[in-house]
Order: structure tokens, then C-alpha cells, then sequence
């Protein structure tokens, strides 16, 4: 569906894409992880045929952008939302691009309904919030009503209510069959929304699996909770293990939950609590990029 | 392609920068023709060559012509709008095309609209001093033609140097400074060269000679269009090449 292969691209000094390949299965949400700087919009520019890459290839839909017939048909995006004339009203912004993609003018008053901007479509785009950007931005992408989604982070700018708002749209435009690839460096959203993440990281792939996998690869710690908490201490690090007091009287440690389980038992032991605390994408994600910070 | 020249079209006429071109044409070609007909005597009046003269003032607009052809591609890379452009019409040299057509469409419209107004302005003012009209028809008809299409060269430069220079400051600044300091710097050293034959091949000479109005040290109507026009595709060809080139970030 997007298949990105060995690209690299390089301005000036800096190696924005170094050798980078991934898949974006068909129907499927796909985040597209990484710190800013990492090489997401350039990658996400080289998909649509805006930048050059040095070397490898990027296909959508199998073949280059360039050689998509119609592509707002196939294919819509939204990379930054300032990409619009500041005197020109939301409205004709949009029939700017269904004139020129040949979508009939009734496309304009669908995309803004459907994006809840029709109130403001008579406005210039310059007394816009960021947030009604993004909107405008998206429903530039829909007008072609395309099967593939390329969203350049589309949460930024908007406010808690607009980014569940936007959760739901990708959801009911993914439960239509489409494609979408999100980025993001916000990761609580796109582990919230995506099947699958792709996880970038000074150009180079870091990690693509779903998301689930990638949250029960990482290493959670066990919590357990005891009234005979000093006694079980002191048989879990005779075990090997590193125990830490987490206050309210419980443990964490980094043995398997099942481990902690068996050595209370054959210690006739009482337990309160045996969970495992789920390590969260954020903290994923900082271990897989060396903890550098995604602000 | 057609699909491409509407929306260039629709582009245009949907900012605010639109309406001041129409405001400066007729402004320019009003107050210009006000003040030939009013200054002149009533003797020179009524000769044919004043009249003519009167109807040259639609010249006004090939400097509209130029500055909206600069701007038409200049101002997607400002705002950014050239992501957008491109995404709909990722095959570039199309979109520079349906640019260059929109120009030439909207270029005619302003040296028609300047012709409106050098009648609008004339006719009423000779009416009341009384003055004759003794203008040749089919001579009025081949100076606006030929106006009409001095218009059209001058947006296609603009168009060209647009598509090479692509940041809107530096095309119309540098595009001001090259008409009024370079080519006259470069006519004084061609001058020093002892190539004065060569002045008349520079760019913006040879669109000087190609309006129609003739003038001494200018290439001959025809060869001016000539020359006019290989400028025009050595700009626009080297500017298309950069602009399939160029990175959109």
C-alpha cells in the first residue's frame, strides 16, 4: 500500500533519512513514531513525490506518487497546516483543489460538513485558530474521498476535545477500509488509535510492529503486595531479584508475575496484589530511542 | 489541463491582491490619459497620432503584466500553497503551464480593461472640448492587438522568472533593479564595448520593441517578438528545470 525501500535523503549537512524501509499494510491505522528531526516529514514529502531522495524508493498504491493517475483520488495528506493562502477563505481554499483534481463543487460543502468547519468556510484562513487549520487541512485530504491517508501530525494544534474528535474520524475512516499512515511525536494518541507503529529514529527504522506487540515486548515491571511485605522481600532478592518498595507497602521487582506467584506459595505466603504494570509506548519509546526527549 | 488553468484561475481572482490590480490599471491608465488629453493643444488633439498615442497608454499594463506573473508562482512557495499545488498536479511542468495559460488569460483582461478605461476617459473629455476623432479603425485594431500582446509576452517573462527565482521579494525586486539598473548598466558598457548592435537583443529591450510603438536603438516589431520570445523559453525552461527539481519541504 506505502512501501518505503532503502530511502535516504540528505540536506546540506544533515542526513534526514538514512536507508529507511517500511510497509503500510492496506486498512490498517499505522503511526509513524519518532522525536522531531527524526526524518518523518521528509519521509512522509518523499512518499508524495514532493522531495527527491537521494537514494531508494518510496510507492503508494505500488507505484511512485508522480505516476498516480487522479491522485487526490487516491491518495490525500495533510503535512502542515499553514499551507494555505492567509486571504483566502477556508471555502475557496478547497474548491481551489477540487477544481483542480476535477471533483464536482459539491465535494467543498461535504469535506467542511464532514470536518465541522462549514460555520467558518466563508472566513479568511488568516483569523483561523491552529486547530480549524488542521481541520481545513483535513478535509483538503478528503475531498477526493482517497483510499490512502497521509496525515503529517494532525493533533497538533488542537485542543483535548479536538483530538478525541480526530481519534473518532480516523477510526470511522479506517472502519471504511481506507489506509492511513499518522505521525506523530504526541504518542498517547497513536497508541490509542494505530494497529501498527513505526518507530524512526535519526532516519533510520527503529522498530514496526503492532502496537500491541511492541507494549508487551517491553519490559513491565511486576508489582505485588504482601501484609508480610519484609519477609517476601527477602525471599524474592534471595531469588536474584531487584525489588524497590513503591510505597502503599508494595514491591516492584523484575521477575515474571508467574515466579513471584510460586515462591509465595511454597512460602505459604498471603499475597494482596500480583499485577503487572504495563510499560506505557512513551516509555516504549524512550528506551528505543535512547531516551532522548520527543519535545 | 484545462482542470489546472480553472483552478490557476480561481487562485487569482480569490485574493485580495486581485482587486488592487484592477485598481492600479484603470488608476495608471486614467490619470495618463487625463493627462495627455489635457495638456495637449487643441491642434495636436485631433490628429490621428496623439489619438494612437492615447490608445498606447494600454501599454500601463505590462507592468501589471509582469509583476502578476512573478507573483503567480511566487506566492505558492511563500505560503506554502505550492504543497497542496503539487499534490494535486504532481507532474510540475503542468502546473508552471496552467500558470503561464491562467497569465495570459488575465493578462489580456487587464489590457482590455485599460483600453475600457482609455475610452471611458477620452471619449466624454473629447466630446465636450469638442475635439474630432480621426482615428484609422483597422489601425486602432492592429495597436491593441499588438498591446494586447506585448501584455502577454511580459506576463509569460514574469512567469519565467517566477519559476527560476521563486521567492517573491527577490523575483520582483530583482526583476525592478535588472529593468532600471542592470540592462542600463548593460547598455552603457555595450556602449564602452563598442557592441551597441547588441543592446537591442537584451531581454527587456527586446520587450520594449515588441509593443508595437517602435523606437530608435530597438529591434524591428517581428524580431523583437523573436528575441522577446527566446528569452522568455531560455528563463522559462531553465525555471521549469528548477522547479521539478526543487525539494518541496
Amino acid at each position: 500500500m506505502i512501501e518505503v525501500e532503502g530511502l535516504s535523503k540528505r540536506f546540506g549537512k544533515t542526513q534526514a533519512v538514512a536507508g529507511l524501509s517500511f510497509r503500510v499494510e492496506p486498512g490498517t491505522i499505522t503511526g509513524f513514531l519518532g522525536p522531531n528531526g527524526a526524518g518523518k516529514s521528509t519521509t512522509l514529502r518523499s512518499v508524495l513525490g514532493l522531495v527527491h531522495p537521494d537514494a531508494g524508493s518510496a510507492t503508494v498504491l505500488g507505484v511512485p506518487y508522480r505516476q498516480l493517475d487522479r491522485p487526490l483520488h487516491r491518495v490525500g495528506a495533510v503535512l502542515e497546516a499553514s499551507e494555505v493562502h492567509p486571504g483566502r477563505s477556508g471555502r475557496n481554499h478547497l474548491r481551489i483543489q477540487a477544481t483542480a483534481a476535477g471533483l464536482p463543487a459539491s465535494r467543498v460543502g461535504e469535506v467542511l460538513a464532514l470536518v465541522e468547519l462549514s460555520a467558518a468556510a466563508k472566513r479568511r484562513v488568516k483569523g483561523y485558530s491552529l486547530g480549524m487549520r488542521q481541520r481545513l487541512g483535513l478535509a483538503t485530504a478528503l475531498l477526493g474521498d482517497p483510499e490512502v491517508l497521509v496525515l503529517d501530525e494532525p493533533a497538533n494544534g488542537l485542543d483535548p476535545a479536538g483530538i478525541r474528535w480526530l481519534r473518532d474520524l480516523l477510526r470511522s475512516l479506517a472502519a471504511e477500509g481506507r489506509t492511513i499512515l499518522v505521525s506523530s511525536h504526541v504518542l498517547s494518541e497513536v497508541a490509542q488509535t494505530a494497529d501498527r507503529v513505526v518507530i524512526i529514529h535519526r532516519g533510520s527504522l527503529i522498530q514496526q510492529a503492532p502496537v500491541a506487540e511492541v507494549l508487551a515486548g517491553a519490559q513491565g515491571a511486576t508489582r505485588v503486595r504482601s501484609p508480610e511485605a519484609q519477609r517476601l522481600r527477602e525471599l524474592l532478592a534471595a531469588q536474584g531479584a531487584t525489588v524497590t518498595e513503591v510505597g502503599d507497602g508494595a514491591l516492584a521487582l523484575d521477575l515474571p508475575p508467574e515466579r513471584v506467584g510460586e515462591i509465595a506459595a511454597a512460602n505459604g505466603l498471603v499475597l494482596h496484589e500480583l499485577t503487572v504494570e504495563r510499560a506505557t509506548l512513551e516509555e516504549v519509546f524512550l528506551e528505543l530511542t535512547g531516551g532522548e526527549t520527543t519535545e | 489541463m484545462i482542470a489546472l488553468v480553472r483552478a490557476e484561475l480561481l487562485k487569482i481572482r480569490t485574493t485580495r491582491g486581485w482587486w488592487a490590480y484592477l485598481v492600479v490599471i484603470a488608476l495608471l491608465t486614467g490619470i495618463r490619459v487625463a493627462g495627455e488629453v489635457g495638456t495637449a493643444d487643441a491642434f495636436d488633439r485631433d490628429t490621428a497620432d496623439f489619438q494612437l498615442g492615447l490608445v498606447d497608454t494600454v501599454g500601463v499594463a505590462v507592468l501589471l503584466a509582469i509583476i502578476l506573473g512573478i507573483t503567480i508562482i511566487t506566492t505558492e512557495f511563500r505560503h506554502g500553497t505550492v504543497t497542496p499545488t503539487f499534490l494535486a498536479a504532481p507532474h510540475r511542468e503542468q502546473v508552471i503551464a496552467a500558470k503561464a495559460i491562467a497569465g495570459v488569460i488575465v493578462a489580456i483582461g487587464f489590457a482590455l480593461l485599460s483600453l475600457l478605461v482609455v475610452f471611458a476617459v477620452a471619449l466624454p473629455w473629447f466630446a465636450i472640448v469638442g475635439a474630432e476623432w480621426n482615428l484609422d479603425g483597422a489601425e486602432v485594431v492592429t495597436r491593441v492587438a499588438e498591446q494586447v500582446f506585448s501584455a502577454v509576452l511580459w506576463v509569460l517573462m514574469g512567469v519565467a522568472i517566477g519559476a527560476i527565482v521563486q521567492s517573491q521579494v527577490a523575483a520582483l525586486v530583482g526583476t525592478l533593479i535588472w529593468i532600471f539598473v542592470g540592462e542600463t548598466l548593460l547598455l552603457g558598457l555595450f556602449g564602452l564595448l563598442d557592441l551597441d548592435g547588441a543592446r537591442a537583443y537584451l531581454p527587456f529591450q527586446a520587450l520594449d520593441g515588441a509593443d508595437g510603438t517602435g523606437g530608435e536603438e530597438l529591434l524591428a516589431y517581428w524580431p523583437a517578438i523573436g528575441v522577446s520570445l527566446g528569452w522568455i523559453a531560455l528563463i522559462g525552461s531553465a525555471g521549469i528545470e528548477r522547479t521539478r527539481r526543487r525539494d518541496i519541504t
